[in-house]
This record gives structure tokens, C-alpha cells and sequence, in this order.
């Protein structure tokens, strides 16, 4: 078996964060935009993309909405484990799919009164 | 059935960034003259008329800045050298003067001939020379990266040529919406290098689907503990960044990144794999988007056409486009210790429509709906089902190897 010698980059001269952006970066960044705006609200950031001039600044965009898209569904999943968990607690458990939202939020608001 | 195909269980697919065949494994043919690269005959005019040689004279990094034009309009000039004629005839001789548009210097528009020796990418041309390399895997569109990799994910681009994708009630799925849904169901992951790195071209999976993706550390987990899903598909680090565990070099190779930092990343995920105990049921692509505006010689072959068309406008070429052309030629590198060392696929045509077609076919059997270009995709690994033609299997041995390389990473 041989064992291949791998040379390691020198990190200092290769790293550079101020390199202007590309357009693939610059792709990235307004596609994940337009995710963006279906985020509810409290999951925005404010951040405007126009201003971002370098790959730092577009990665630092790119980790704040991608951490935020998953937060926003790891919130829904919750809210939805919530909703399953109450109609549980009233006998719906597994008979059949959850209810629309309207109907959900009544029942959700029933349950808590008890 | 052959035993390489039986084992098979994790199709694993790693996608690079913007670099041409001859320019990264163009140097092999000195080594292996089956390997299509480099040779004196090959040259380009410069703008004074003056024709350059390709030279092995490629760097790290520095070099290609600023990154080549790899838009559909610069793709157009290096494919057919400006003839804009209609009954043009490709000839791959104008990538220096594409080059030269973008400075006016005639000096720097001639590294875009440039390319690697055999020791300066000691990861990628081993595995060259160790396992399959194909002579004919094409981007997928002569144009940029978004629509290219779209190949990968969904075996078309729905008609884009460009950067601006979004898939919302596209008719035909992803590959891992065809395998998370299919019964019985499959598994398939995408795995991002970090969250500030995160995906390229398929927000929208992300956006609606977070659960199929995962991060690099969360492979390399996957590998050690034997819980590789069916499919797994890579991406390598688009920027440079802080993280918790240091600065974060980008592995992408895209230019102007750094070359090493890719070669030592590609290295880690065939490690990563080897060392793992899926290892003889794992094989791995090593596959380049698409060429990045850089040099290679072999002319892109007429394909399928898409039932999609770009318009003139969509092209910026004043013609449309109806898909049926391929893109220029990239490094594609197919890994597993069931394939014959030193084996060049030749003779066959691939581009990324290859990838959502081979896992299709070899998890799923028949699939409908999917591309005319995703339909008419030759496929790199066989279906596993009697009779498998043995000319067409690359995963062909009787047993498995045990001679395949290591890196020290």
C-alpha cells in the first residue's frame, strides 16, 4: 500500500477573506436572499446584500440565514410536535390528520384552559 | 452477478469547481498515453495572432485572477473561437482571446493555457492513475456554475443558463426527493462543508427540505460509524472563513482559491471513505462542475437536446439554445477498490446528467418523469441486474483490491 504525500497549503498567504467577491459567492448570497424573505421575521437578518463587497462578508451572510432556515423549521417542528402532542392528550392521537391551523389553534387554546 | 456490483450499497458524489481535464490531468498523457490530455499539437491564437502552447506552468493560486469568464457568451468564444457564423464548427481556439477581454493583457490572457504537472496534484492524479478516469465527462452546459451542478441534482437545468435557478414546481424531482420518497424508501444526504459555507445551487432544498442536508463533520462521522445513506453528495468549502476550529482555507478550487487546499480536502473524503468499514461497498466520483473558463482541447459532442430552450436573450449570444451541446470536458475520477487500477474510460460520453441517472437506475430501476437529457445520460455505474454487460461494468474485479493508496492527511 502506498502512502501518498499530501502538501499542505500555506494557510496565511491562501486565506483571504477581503478577496472581492465572485459570482458564484454572489449567487449564493442572493439566492439564500430570496429564501430569506420567507423566514418569518424574528429569523431575518439585517443584513443588506448590496453592501456586501468581500467573501468574509458574504460568508458571514451565508452562515446567518442557512443557521437561520434551520431554526425556522426546527420552530415549526416544535409548534407541530405541540399541536400533535395536544391532540393527543384528546384522544385524537393517531386517528387521523392533523387538523387545519384554524381548527388546531381552537383546540390548542380548549387544551390549555384545562 | 459481479461481486463489485453485489457489495454496493453508497454511491458517494464530490463536486469541485471550475477547472478543465487538461488543465488538472492533462499532464497523465506523458504517463498514460489512454489518458486524452496535453500534446504538443495543441495551441491557441493570442490576440496579436501569435499561437501558445498549454504549459505546465499552472499555480496555486494568484494566477487565474481575475477568475476567467465562464458565463454562456465567453463559453460560446472558446468553444468556436468568435465564428459566429451559422455553420460555425467548434474548434475549442478561443480561450485566450476570451481571456484577453477581460484585461486587454496579452501576457496574462495566455495562463489561461496553463496547466498542472503530475506532482504538483499528488491527490487527484493518483487517483487518476489508481482507479477509473473518464476521457469524456462534459459539463453539462457550456456556461457557469448554478445550471451545471442543477444537472447533478435534477439531470436538467428547466432552460437556465445562468446563475439565477429557483426549482418551486419544476416537473421533474430531485434525485433526493426520488429517493426519500420511493418505496421501499432510500436514503440520501447532502452534505455542506459548514453552515457558512453551506449550498450552492439548491437553496430551495434547503429552504424547504433542511432535513437532507448535513454538514462535512457529520460525514465523516457517517463514514466511521457506518451510517453512509444510499446516496451522498458533497460539497467542498465555497469561502474562507473563521470557524470554532481556526481559519477555514476554501477547497472549492475555484479561482482564484487555493489548489492544495481542494487536493487536501479531496484526500480527506477518499480517506474518510477508505478507512470507514463501508469501504468495500462505497464508490466515490471525483467530478469538476464545470471547466471555468480554463483551456482544454476536446470539442464539446452535440447531445440529447432538453425539451427546454434558453432564449437568445437568456444566452446573451443573440441565438437561443436548445441543450444540445454539452458543456467543456472536466476531471471526472470514478473510485472503489472493485475497479481495476489504471482504468480510462474511453469511448463513452458522460456529463452530469450521469449522476441523478446511474443513482436512479441503480437504486430505483425505472423512473418516470425525468429529463430527455437525464434519459439519454450513459451511466457510470451498472444497474445491478443479469446480464450486466462486462465491458460496460467498471466494477469489475473478482475481488476486492487491497493495494489501493493512502494519503497522509
Amino acid at each position: 500500500m502506498t502512502l501518498i504525500h499530501v502538501p499542505r497549503p500555506d494557510v496565511k498567504s491562501a486565506m483571504n477573506p477581503n478577496r472581492p467577491v465572485n459570482a458564484l459567492l454572489k449567487a449564493q448570497v442572493q439566492h439564500l436572499h430570496a429564501a430569506e424573505r420567507n423566514l418569518p421575521l424574528r429569523h431575518r437578518t439585517d443584513i443588506y446584500i448590496n453592501a456586501i463587497k468581500t467573501e468574509g462578508e458574504a460568508a458571514e451572510y451565508i452562515r446567518q440565514v442557512t443557521e437561520a432556515i434551520h431554526e425556522a423549521h426546527e420552530a415549526a417542528a416544535i409548534k407541530r410536535g405541540r399541536g400533535i402532542a395536544i391532540a393527543a392528550a384528546e384522544g385524537l392521537g393517531d386517528k387521523g390528520p392533523i387538523p387545519s391551523r384554524g381548527k388546531k389553534k381552537s383546540k390548542g387554546k380548549r387544551a390549555r384552559k384545562t | 452477478m459481479p461481486p463489485g456490483l453485489d457489495n454496493l450499497r453508497h454511491i458517494v458524489v464530490l463536486m469541485m469547481e471550475n477547472r478543465s481535464f487538461d488543465h488538472m490531468l492533462g499532464s497523465l498523457t506523458a504517463v498514460d498515453p489512454r489518458i486524452d490530455g496535453v500534446t504538443d499539437q495543441l495551441s491557441n491564437p493570442d490576440t496579436t495572432g501569435a499561437l501558445v502552447k498549454p504549459q505546465p506552468l499552472a499555480q496555486f493560486q494568484g494566477q487565474l485572477d481575475p477568475d476567467p469568464d465562464h458565463h454562456f457568451p465567453a463559453v460560446d468564444l472558446q468553444i468556436f473561437g468568435g465564428d459566429t457564423s451559422p455553420t460555425r464548427v467548434a474548434n475549442m481556439q478561443g480561450f485566450v482571446k476570451s481571456y484577453f477581454n477581460q484585461q486587454q493583457d496579452v501576457g496574462h490572457s495566455q495562463k489561461i493555457m496553463y496547466y498542472f504537472t503530475e506532482q504538483q496534484l499528488p491527490v487527484l492524479t493518483t487517483l487518476a492513475l489508481e482507479f477509473a478516469v473518464f476521457n469524456r465527462w462534459f459539463a453539462s452546459i457550456p456556461g457557469p456554475t448554478i445550471c451545471n451542478r442543477a444537472f447533478a441534482h435534477y439531470g436538467t437545468s428547466f432552460g437556465r443558463v445562468d446563475m439565477n435557478l429557483l426549482y418551486l414546481n419544476e416537473p421533474f424531482k430531485s434525485i433526493y426527493d426520488r429517493l426519500i420518497n420511493a418505496i421501499p424508501k432510500h436514503t440520501a444526504k447532502l452534505y455542506y462543508y459548514d453552515t457558512t459555507s453551506s449550498t450552492m445551487e439548491i437553496t430551495n432544498l434547503l429552504e424547504n427540505q433542511p432535513e437532507l442536508f448535513g454538514t462535512y463533520p457529520q460525514f465523516l462521522t457517517d463514514c466511521s460509524t457506518s451510517h453512509l445513506p444510499d446516496y451522498s453528495f458533497i460539497e467542498p468549502n465555497f469561502n474562507d472563513h473563521d470557524s470554532d476550529s481556526g481559519e477555514e482555507v476554501a477547497s472549492d478550487q475555484h479561482p482564484d482559491h487555493n489548489i492544495q487546499a481542494g487536493e487536501l480536502f479531496i484526500a480527506s473524503v477518499y480517506k474518510a471513505i477508505k478507512a470507514s468499514p463501508l469501504w468495500p461497498n462505497t464508490a466515490l466520483l471525483v467530478v469538476y462542475d464545470e471547466h471555468g473558463g480554463v483551456y482544454d482541447h476536446v470539442v464539446p459532442p452535440a447531445c440529447t437536446p432538453d425539451q427546454f430552450t434558453a432564449s437568445a436573450n437568456d444566452t446573451g449570444t443573440g441565438q437561443p439554445f436548445a441543450f444540445d451541446r454539452l458543456g467543456v470536458r472536466v476531471p471526472a475520477i470514478l473510485i472503489s477498490p472493485w475497479i481495476p487500477k489504471g482504468t480510462v474510460v474511453d469511448g463513452r460520453v458522460f456529463d452530469h446528467a450521469s449522476i441523478p441517472a446511474t443513482i436512479t437506475k441503480f437504486f430505483l430501476g425505472d423512473y418516470s418523469p425525468r429529463s430527455p437529457r437525464e434519459t439519454s445520460a450513459d451511466v457510470f455505474i451498472e444497474p445491478n441486474v443479469a446480464p450486466v454487460d462486462p465491458t460496460r461494468n467498471l466494477l469489475s474485479l473478482a475481488a476486492m483490491r487491497d493495494d489501493c493508496p493512502d494519503f497522509d492527511v
